[in-house]
Formats: C-alpha cells, sequence, structure tokens
C-alpha cells in the first residue's frame, strides 16, 4: 500500500475512539480566529499558529478506574496531540462532540484515502479523462461537505444525555490519551510496525486478560462492524452507478445489487476481523489494562452504545451519499469503456 | 489496524469494480449472423434480451401480416411476457391464416390453458385430434392400454393433446378423472414409485422436479406425503392455484389428523385461504416476478402486477412484490403503503406480516416490526428466520431477556436442519458473556422447509 493509499477507513474502530486511522497526509491546523481546519497538504507558516489553551478544566470522568497515568509501554509510544477540548459555555454540540472524539479528522483521511483509491493510475486513462476524474474527486469528496452530511445525519440520533456523558468521557485524560493513541497508530509506517509487532507476539504473547478485553471491545463499540458497513456502503455506490451506466440488458435490479453488496461486505468482515486482533493490540500497547478496561466500560455503557450506535448510522449514511454521487458522476463525465481494469486487479494477475 | 481496514476496503474497491466494469465490458460470444429480422428476434429471445426480442418479433409482424411465422412468433413472446391479449390477438390471426396447422392449433390451446380458458383449450384439442388420420384417431380413442404407449411414442402430438387434458383435469380440480386418463394413455405405469423418484429429485432443474412430482400425483394417489410437498413446492414457485388443490389433496387423503390440521393453517396462511384467484391473475403475477427478477424490467413487471391486482384484489403476492419494488428503489413509505394493502387484502398472510416486520425494522420502527413479527412466528411457529428477525427486533429496544429466548429456540430449530448458524450462536456466545453490544444481532434467513422461501 502506497503512502497516498495510508488512509482510513477503519472508522468503526476510529469512531469509537478506538485506535484512529489518521491519513498520513492529513493535517490540522487552527486558524487567527481559532477555526480548525483539516488538510490533506500541510500547514503554511502564515495560516497556522498554536491551539489555545483549554478554557475550562476537564470535567470529571464517570468512568471507573479511569487512571491517567501512563505506564512504560505508554511511554514508548510516540506523542501524538489529542484534540483539544472546546471550551463549555452550555450544552454540548455535535460539532463539539465530533471534534472531541477525532471523528472529524479521521473523515478527512478517509475521504482521502477514499479518492486516492478510486483515483486510476497513471496511464490507465487519457489525460482529459484523468483531469475529469480528479476535478470530481476534489468537488464531491470535499471534506467539508461530506462532513456536514456526517453532522446533519447525526443529529437524527440525538440523546441529549447519552451526548454530554459521551462527551464527558470524551473530555477525560483517558479519552483524550486514546484519542492520541488513535492518531499515533495511523502515523506513516504503521502496517510495517503492526506487522513487527505481531512477530513480537509470538514469543511473547498478550495475557488472556488483554486479549479478552480487546475482543469485549470490538464486541461493545461494534468497530468491525461498522467498517464492515463503510466497505458496503462504498461498494454499494459503486456498483450501482457502474450498472447503471452499463449496456440495458446487462444492469443489474436494485435487488442484486444489494446481493453483491453483502458478498463484498461479508467477505471484507472476514477480513477486518483476522486483523482486529494484531492491529488494536499494537494501537493500544500504551493502555494499561484498567484504562483499556475503563474504556470497555465507557463503551458499553448505555451512552457508549448510543455514541456507536449514532455514528455508525450517520457515517454509513453520509458516506453512501458522498460515495453514490462521486461514482454516478465519475462514469458520466468518463464512460465506462474509457475506464481499464482496476490497476489493483491488473498486478495481480 | 489502519492499513488491515484499507486494505479491505481497497480490495472491496478493486473487487466491484473489476465485477462491474468486467461485466460491462463482456462480449457476448459471436453468434452465427441471423438471415432475417425474424431470425434476429428469435436469437434475441434465446439470448434473454426478452424485451428487444419481441420489440423486433413486433415489427416483424407488422411488416408480414401474412407470414403465419412471423405471427406466431410475435404471440409466442407476447405470452412468454404476459401480453396477453396481444399473444391472443395475434395467436387468432395465424390460426385464421392457417386454420389445419398442427402447430399453431397446439399452441392456442396451450395458451388458452395458461390463461384458464379450458373449454376454449378443449375445443382447439378436438381440431388438433380431427387432423390425424382416421385410423389413428379411432386407436386413441379407442385402443386397449397397452397400445398407446407406442401410439403416443409414435404420434408426439397426440401425447401433447393427453398431457394439456392432464393438466386441463388436474387444474378443474378433478383429480380422479385426470388419474384415470394417465392410467389409460400409460403416462402413468402401476406398480411405480414415482413418489421415491420425486423424492430424489427434490433439487434438481424445476422442469424435472415438476414432472417427477405431478407423475406421483397422478401414479399414486396414496402417496399423500408426496402430494402435499407438490402442493409446497409449486406454492414456492408461484403456483397458487394448483398448490392450493394440491395441499388440499393432501391433507383430505392423509390419515394424520396433525397434517390435516397443518394443512388447513398452510392454505389460510400461505394460499389466501379460500380467496379466488383467476388462472390469468396468477399467470400474470408469475410472468412479473420473472419480468422484475430475471430482466429488471421494473415498468413492465410494474404494470403486471396492477394487473393482476386488479383480477385478483385479494391476492397478497403482487401487494408484497409491488413492496419490494418500491423497497429496492429506496422508497421504503412505498412500501409500508403496498405491504399495508396486502394485509387489507388477506389479513392472515404470513408472509405480509413477515415483509412489514422486516421493513419497519429497516425502518427502526421497532414497537411496529415486532407486533408483526410475533404474528409472524404466531401463524408459523417452524419460521427460524422470521424468529431470528424478531430477536433482532427485541434486542433493538433492549428487550434483551426475550431476544435471548427466541435467537435460542429458532437456533435450537435450526441446528435440527442441518442450518447452524455459526453467527447467530456466536453473537449469544458473546451476549452471555459480556451483555449488550452496539451491534444488532445477526438474523439470516436460512431456506429450511420446502414452501415457505419464495412467493
Amino acid at each position: 500500500m502506497t503512502n497516498r493509499t495510508t488512509v482510513v477507513l477503519l472508522l468503526g474502530v476510529a469512531l469509537a475512539l478506538a485506535p484512529a486511522t489518521i491519513d498520513a497526509g492529513t493535517y490540522r491546523s487552527v486558524d487567527a480566529q481559532g477555526n480548525i481546519t483539516y488538510s490533506d497538504r500541510p500547514p503554511q507558516p502564515e495560516e497556522t499558529r498554536a491551539p489555545a489553551p483549554e478554557a475550562t478544566p476537564v470535567p470529571e470522568v464517570k468512568v471507573p478506574d479511569a487512571r491517567p497515568a501512563l505506564g512504560a509501554k505508554a511511554r514508548d509510544v510516540k506523542a501524538s496531540a489529542p484534540p483539544t477540548p472546546i471550551a463549555r459555555t452550555g450544552p454540548t454540540k455535535v460539532d463539539e462532540l465530533l471534534e472531541l472524539s477525532g471523528a472529524r479528522a479521521q473523515l478527512v483521511g478517509l475521504l482521502n484515502g477514499l479518492a486516492s483509491e478510486l483515483r486510476p493510475a497513471p496511464g490507465q486513462m487519457s489525460a482529459k479523462d484523468q483531469a475529469s476524474v480528479d476535478r470530481i474527486l476534489r468537488q464531491v469528496l470535499r471534506h467539508e461537505a461530506v462532513y456536514a452530511l456526517v453532522r446533519d445525519a447525526f443529529l437524527l440520533h440525538v440523546d441529549r444525555t447519552n451526548l454530554e456523558a459521551t462527551a464527558a468521557w470524551l473530555r477525560s485524560p483517558l479519552a483524550r490519551k486514546i484519542v492520541a493513541l488513535a492518531i499515533a497508530s495511523s502515523e506513516p509506517g504503521t502496517e510495517q510496525k503492526v506487522v513487527a509487532y505481531a512477530a513480537t507476539i509470538k514469543t511473547n504473547p498478550p495475557t488472556d486478560r488483554r486479549v479478552e478485553l480487546l475482543q469485549r471491545l470490538d464486541w461493545a463499540t461494534a468497530a468491525t462492524e461498522i467498517s464492515a458497513d463503510l466497505v458496503a456502503a462504498v461498494s454499494r455506490g459503486i456498483t450501482t452507478a457502474v450498472s447503471g451506466a452499463g449496456p440495458a440488458e446487462q444492469r443489474l435490479r436494485p435487488g442484486q445489487i444489494e446481493d453483491r453488496v453483502a458478498q463484498v461486505r461479508a467477505r471484507a468482515n472476514g477480513a477486518l476481523r483476522e486483523a482486529h486482533m494484531a492491529s488494536t493490540l499494537y494501537a493500544y500497547r500504551g493502555l494499561e489494562d484498567e484504562e483499556l478496561a475503563a474504556y470497555v466500560l465507557f463503551s458499553a455503557s448505555e451512552a457508549g452504545r448510543w455514541y456507536n450506535s449514532a455514528m455508525r448510522k450517520a457515517m454509513v449514511s453520509a458516506l453512501g451519499r458522498a460515495v453514490d454521487q462521486t461514482a454516478a458522476e465519475l462514469v458520466r463525465a468518463v464512460p465506462l469503456d474509457r475506464w481499464r481494469a482496476p490497476r489493483r486487479l491488473r498486478r495481480s494477475r | 489496524m489502519t492499513t488491515h481496514v484499507m486494505r479491505a476496503l481497497a480490495s472491496a474497491i478493486a473487487l466491484t469494480l473489476c465485477t462491474a466494469l468486467g461485466a460491462a465490458a463482456q462480449e457476448r460470444p459471436a453468434a452465427d449472423p441471423p438471415s432475417s429480422d425474424l431470425d434476429r428476434a428469435q436469437a434475441a429471445f434465446q439470448a434473454g434480451r426478452h424485451a428487444e426480442a419481441l420489440a423486433s418479433a413486433r415489427r416483424v409482424a407488422d411488416a408480414a401480416p401474412t407470414s403465419v411465422r412471423a405471427l406466431t412468433a410475435r404471440a409466442g413472446m407476447a405470452e412468454f411476457m404476459g401480453e396477453f391479449d396481444e399473444a391472443r390477438t395475434f395467436y387468432d390471426r395465424a390460426a385464421g391464416l392457417a386454420p389445419d396447422d398442427a402447430e399453431t392449433i397446439y399452441r392456442t390451446a396451450s395458451f388458452a390453458v395458461r390463461v384458464g380458458e379450458y373449454d376454449r383449450a378443449l375445443t382447439q384439442l378436438d381440431r388438433l385430434l380431427a387432423l390425424h388420420p382416421g385410423h389413428v384417431r379411432w386407436l386413441f380413442q379407442w385402443a386397449p392400454t397397452r397400445f398407446q404407449a407406442a401410439l403416443l411414442r409414435d404420434h408426439p402430438s397426440l401425447e401433447r393433446i393427453v398431457q394439456l387434458k392432464l393438466d386441463i383435469l388436474t387444474e378443474k380440480g378433478d383429480l380422479e378423472q385426470a388419474r384415470r386418463l394417465a392410467r389409460a394413455y400409460a403416462i402413468v405405469q402401476p406398480g411405480q414409485n414415482y413418489c421415491a423418484q420425486a423424492r430424489e429429485r427434490a433439487g434438481a432443474e424445476r422442469d424435472e422436479v415438476f414432472r417427477a412430482f405431478r407423475l406421483a400425483t397422478l401414479g399414486q394417489p396414496d402417496a399423500t406425503d408426496c402430494i402435499w410437498w407438490y402442493g409446497q413446492w409449486l406454492s414456492d414457485e408461484g403456483y397458487v392455484r394448483l398448490g392450493r388443490l394440491m395441499v388440499i389433496e393432501g391433507s383430505r387423503a392423509t390419515a394424520s389428523a396433525a397434517n390435516k390440521e397443518s394443512g388447513v393453517r398452510y392454505v389460510r396462511i400461505r394460499l389466501g385461504r379460500n380467496r379466488e384467484v383467476p388462472k390469468r391473475a396468477e399467470q400474470l403475477f408469475l410472468i412479473a416476478r420473472q419480468r422484475y427478477l430475471r430482466d429488471g424490467d421494473i415498468n413492465g413487471a410494474s404494470r403486471l402486477f396492477d394487473e393482476s391486482i386488479r383480477l385478483a384484489p385479494a391476492f397478497a403476492r403482487p401487494y408484497n412484490y409491488r413492496a419490494m419494488i418500491a423497497a429496492d428503489l429506496g422508497d421504503r413509505e412505498g412500501a409500508l403503503a403496498w405491504l399495508q394493502r396486502a394485509l387489507r387484502a388477506d389479513p392472515d398472510s404470513w408472509r405480509t406480516h413477515r415483509n412489514l416486520g422486516r421493513l419497519f425494522e429497516a425502518l427502526e420502527r421497532y414497537p411496529e416490526a415486532e407486533m408483526h413479527l410475533r404474528k409472524t412466528v404466531q401463524l408459523f411457529g417452524d419460521d427460524a428466520g422470521g424468529r431470528l428477525a424478531l430477536a433482532r427486533v427485541l434486542y433493538a429496544q433492549g428487550k434483551y431477556d426475550d431476544f435471548a429466548k427466541e435467537a435460542r429456540a429458532a437456533v435450537a430449530f435450526l441446528a435440527n436442519w442441518r442450518a447452524p448458524v455459526p453467527e447467530v450462536r456466536d453473537f449469544l456466545a458473546k451476549f452471555d458473556r459480556w451483555g449488550p453490544g452496539a451491534a444488532l444481532p445477526p438474523a439470516p434467513d436460512p431456506h429450511v422447509i420446502m414452501g415457505w422461501n419464495y412467493d
């Protein structure tokens, strides 16, 4: 996988405050007015300033045993800045929640990765067609537009009590630490590090408790399920657009499209489950068991389940709409006969 | 983790693109160039491009109004597509041009059986018989059974006559007369275990299964289980009229009180009790289903479903398919409206309650989903798929004890049918160990009992 495709898709895990999957090329900056911007290019000196210090104390964490202490393993983790808590003057807004959870940042990485996967390899099509594709990807997969879709979809599921409980958790030192670990786990070269780490696991296996905690975390957050849902949404959008653009007698009816999507989802689900343990062991190597247990406890709480459920629906809905539109515009701008087989398949032959 | 997930995404995108683009780019194998427009129409038909074929056949028939072959081709394709009025018109025109053409007469008779015009069909069969030499007719009508097999072998059109008459008698409910006819013409032989042969063919091609069960019904009146399964198989295939007749016959002939009761229930919740479904409405429904599922022809299918509903307003199945089309197109409210109409037409329709429950579940209207899914499993307690759907809805509402009870019942039932549903077992194990999680439980719908899987 190339650097440009080292992106985020594991929104399932990421959005559940598990290891986030930030694109290596995703940058966060704060302008002079305090507005936070995410971009796939580094911030320029004149448009960057240091984040403002917290204006309010961090609320008390409602999760037992959420100890902020860092263990020895944690110190090995490259320090990454967790999202800056937003000053609170009233009820938590959805924007704040998405900011705190890192979801907004992770969405940028996801969209960059998606665009990268959809972009044809050099030489796959004419320069003119390539330019059309690039333009559509830039326009339709625009971060702010898709983020607005996520926010709007999330708003449909807001439950004030659970939202405030989730926000309180997210403002806690432990949650911020987890978000930081998530960001760190998505930096360039993570794949190799996970592989190397997995090799050490064979000689120095994790404790049964550790394994149990991570399995339970996946259960409580439905991280793998969410990731599979997102893969399905992408598959649905592409299949629908390509089928619709093809010859009439070869078009799939909607039910057939869903059958294919279900197959892709099932296949992705299997692959995701297989990768889950090694990846989370690596990502959370900086957490003590007690910290992980506290995280699991929050995730399994009513608020945690609400948050994960609402985020799942919001992300799948927003990403689905974005991909639907992108794929439709792509096949309209560049007819199917001017596309060749995706590079991954050609390479595998 | 990022990279693992991206791999999954990349693979999914590559797979999706390759499948979709590959299908789009696929070239059909070269065929011999058609020698005429009619050949082109028939080639399109054989290739499965039915709408294109019918359009071509219409042009050809319009351009050659005295060509029996062109008129019959148009009529046949129109019949296949459920355009019955058009089919009738062009069969009649062909018959007018060639009143003694055996093939045209036979196809006209077959079409009449398809739309339930039995008297008309019998008249055509008499005409077909009259085309044969006198001695052949005499043998056909008077020769002992032991000569009939050879006679029918030597004169295939005579066998066609017998087979169509068997269909007519059976569909009219006169199974005794049909059995006598089958014996008289050696279609069935004494001492044969047709039922065992039919069971061996379970899972074979549809036509083969159909023929095997039909023979069992004609040749073994005491094989009540076989007749029963034939009825349920027909019900799954959409032949609700014949299916109902067979289930009723199987229930009547069985000695088991439990089976009798089960048959009555099946007819009530699966076949619309005694609600009348004209043959034409049933056939329109069947063809509409094919036009949607096979051809993806939404407009054509919808029109035929609507015509079926007009002819048989109490027939629940076409409403359910209209709902499916609406749901597939993303119009869930429209789908809901169709299902509610179906329920008004037939309040005991197990399938409609099931579809409503699943649709309400998709809409996250869980209390309504629960109500319909509870009704579903109340109507048919062995509906493990419906029970798993109910379990999912209960879980979504936080009714965890009820969820576990229903899910375990379904898992236990399916284990007896060699359908282990490992994903449900895995979910239950985690639930037992860790309590509720964020994801809803899986609700697979394994097809384990013949007669309850399709509409």
